[in-house]
């Protein structure tokens, strides 16, 4: 499903480089449910860009769904993102100038979809993370819990098979985050991949398989 | 999507009210001035009153001699009454040729001082312009043939030299040292008349021209009306067959004629008579230009806002390419959103030049060229919209494209960064 091979990524300023990810070798089977762990400053974040196609690496090769990345042109890295990767953010990212009906519509107005279609999907999301009378409220009005749901409601309602969540617990109290994760767990179950970065042990354990970063490299 | 754009762009133009209100207010000022100017030139060039046919017109109004000799010697002026009776009146081509002089008539009236213009016409003149006679008729043929001292006046002069009265046919008014009988009345002409003075009308040959009976040189113009614009290149080669004989057959003077031009071609270039500089074109687009500069400083400045503001949109502009949105999207959605802006900016730029030109009425002129300014009124046709539509385009566009490439390129990492809300 997802396949690094000797994946390389260096941030330049005009005085200092940072290795952020140094060759790395990693295998994701359909299916997965992986957490990504490490010290701040890791590359935990780098490698889900890499994974999601939102940051290009230097060397290496990167494969999603059987399609090797290559070129990474715009208009067919955009396509992919919206086919193939659906995003968690620790801070929701919703847009706070539409409400949740269009925040979950968002991925499917970059395909050519029906209105008719694209409402039936969004409704099924927002059914399926408990928010259907959430539809018509702003990011502003809901809680932390009901924010991070929305977003999930958005990563999934293009169907993507893979889901990448960078911390999507972070911003919220440890009931209310366990509330996400069981979210997260019943979405895999139904066969989605999905790659989260955590600093959460405890919810990390509730992954079929811990991958430890440290200084740009896999360890353990 | 558009929907979608819609929503963002009501929603961010809300919810930064300085930004929307400098914005628009830069853009409605912009197209209020377009709008007056372009209502105004529309109205010249279309004409209105008694010349609703000015399209159909042409006109030679500027004749220069040049000694032929080693001293050099040029004298520039309007057209000689002989030019214009003995050959330009005789054009075949046109369907009626008419010719007159314009002057103004100091005068005191009730112990004030007036200066109001007169034309001295002949009698082809009121078959030329269409004039609506309040009352009597127009000087004929037989009367300039008798030189009679008759006169043609506006409502104006009626109502400044007779008062309420209304019947003044038969009366008769002193102008300069003539005592001329009034025998038409006819409405004001438009204050955009560029050929037509809001005055009185006398046959040419009741006051003779008192300086010199030049060949060439004199006080007249000539319009030539032709039935349809068809007709305008066989005038013009049938004016300048003539003015070439005449300049073959004169060894002194080297003859060269203004004209025949149209209405458009004799604003734009005035009386230039240097042949390298005479473009009515290139004087056209001298005020295109400066009406594309006029538009194009406000964009520049409302392109800088956009920058401003496309840095507060950092994040949705990374959520939407996080979830699919390519370049290509990015810029359309902006661009379309700035179209949306300068839209509400240009509706509300014509009724503020609906308002400017009520309110201000007569005190509001335009400078159409170098020395014609045309009172303004507001006419609002399809050409007007069309114009409006155009600039609020144009100016959408200078003033979104490059904000819109630059937000297309924004790296969604850097706005993506996970951390405290």
């Amino acid at each position: 499903m997802i396949k690094l091979e000797n994946i390389s990524k260096t941030y330049r300023t005009r005085s200092v480089e940072t290795l952020a990810l140094d060759k790395i070798n990693l295998e994701v089977k359909r299916g997965e449910f992986v957490s990504v762990m490490g010290p701040s400053g890791c590359g935990k974040s780098t490698l889900l860009n890499i994974i999601g196609l939102l940051d290009e690496p230097d060397l290496g090769q990167l494969q999603l769904e059987g399609n090797l990345i290559t070129g990474y042109e715009d208009k067919k890295t955009a396509g992919m993102r919206n086919h193939l990767v659906g995003f968690i953010f620790q801070s929701f990212h919703l847009i706070k100038e539409l409400d949740v009906y269009d925040n979950v519509e968002l991925p499917l107005l970059y395909r050519k979809m029906p209105a008719a279609e694209r409402k039936k999907r969004v409704i099924a999301s927002l059914e399926q993370v408990g928010l259907s009378n959430r539809m018509n409220h702003y990011p502003s009005q809901m809680s932390g819990g009901q924010c991070q749901r929305a977003a999930i409601a958005r990563a999934i309602t293009g169907e993507p098979g893979i889901i990448l969540a960078d911390e999507p617990t972070g911003n919220l109290d440890s009931k209310v985050g366990q509330e996400v994760m069981n979210i997260l767990t019943d979405l895999n179950k139904a066969g989605t991949t999905i790659v989260m970065v955590t600093h959460d042990e405890s919810l990390a354990k509730e992954t079929h398989r811990i991958i430890r970063l440290f200084d740009g490299r896999l360890v353990g | 999507m558009l929907k979608n754009y819609f929503k963002i762009f009501l929603k961010v133009a809300t919810q930064n009210k300085l930004f929307t209100f400098l914005s628009l207010f830069g853009i409605s000022l912009t197209i209020m001035f377009v709008m007056i100017f372009s209502m105004t030139l529309n109205k010249i060039i279309k004409g209105s009153g008694p010349e609703k046919d000015l399209k159909l017109m042409l006109f030679a109004d500027h004749a220069k001699t040049e000694s032929k000799g080693k001293n050099r010697s040029v004298n520039t002026n309007f057209l000689s009454q002989a030019l214009c009776e003995n050959y330009l009146k005789k054009v075949t081509s046109s369907t009626i040729t008419s010719m007159y002089r314009t002057d103004q008539w100091p005068f005191i009236l009730n112990g004030k001082h007036y200066e109001k213009p007169y034309m001295m016409t002949d009698s082809e003149f009121w078959n030329v312009f269409d004039f609506h006679f309040l009352q009597g008729r127009p000087y004929t043929t037989e009367d300039i043939v008798n030189q009679n001292h008759c006169v043609v006046i506006t409502q104006n002069i009626r109502n400044l030299f007779f008062g309420d009265e209304k019947d003044v046919l038969g009366k008769t008014i002193r102008v300069l040292q003539l005592q001329l009988t009034v025998t038409g009345v006819v409405e004001d002409p438009s204050s955009a008349s560029q050929n037509i003075s809001d005055g009185i009308f006398i046959p040419y040959t009741a006051m003779p021209w008192p300086y010199g009976l030049d060949p060439i040189l004199g006080p007249y113009t000539v319009v030539f009306k032709a039935d349809s614009k068809d007709r305008f290149p066989a005038i013009c080669k049938e004016v300048q067959d003539i003015i070439t004989r005449l300049d073959r057959a004169d060894n002194q003077w080297k003859i060269t004629l203004t004209g025949p031009r149209t209405q458009f071609e004799k604003m734009m270039t005035g009386y230039d008579m240097n042949e390298d500089t005479a473009s009515p074109i290139g004087k056209f687009m001298k005020y295109i230009l400066w009406g594309l500069a006029f538009i194009f400083l406000p964009a520049i400045n409302l392109m800088a806002l956009n920058f401003a503001r496309i840095r507060e949109r950092g994040e949705e502009i990374a959520v939407r390419k996080s979830f699919g949105a390519n370049s290509g999207n990015l810029r359309g959605q902006f661009i379309y959103e700035n179209l949306m802006l300068t839209l509400a900016g240009g509706i509300i730029g014509i009724i503020l030049s609906f308002v400017m030109i009520t309110l201000l009425g007569s005190s509001l002129s335009v400078p159409v060229s170098d020395f014609n300014n045309v009172q303004v009124s507001f006419s609002f046709d399809l050409k007007i919209f069309g114009i409006a539509l155009l600039s609020c385009l144009i100016f959408g566009l200078l003033s979104g494209v490059l904000p819109a490439i630059r937000m297309s390129k924004m790296k969604p990492v850097i706005y993506l960064k996970g951390g405290e809300k």
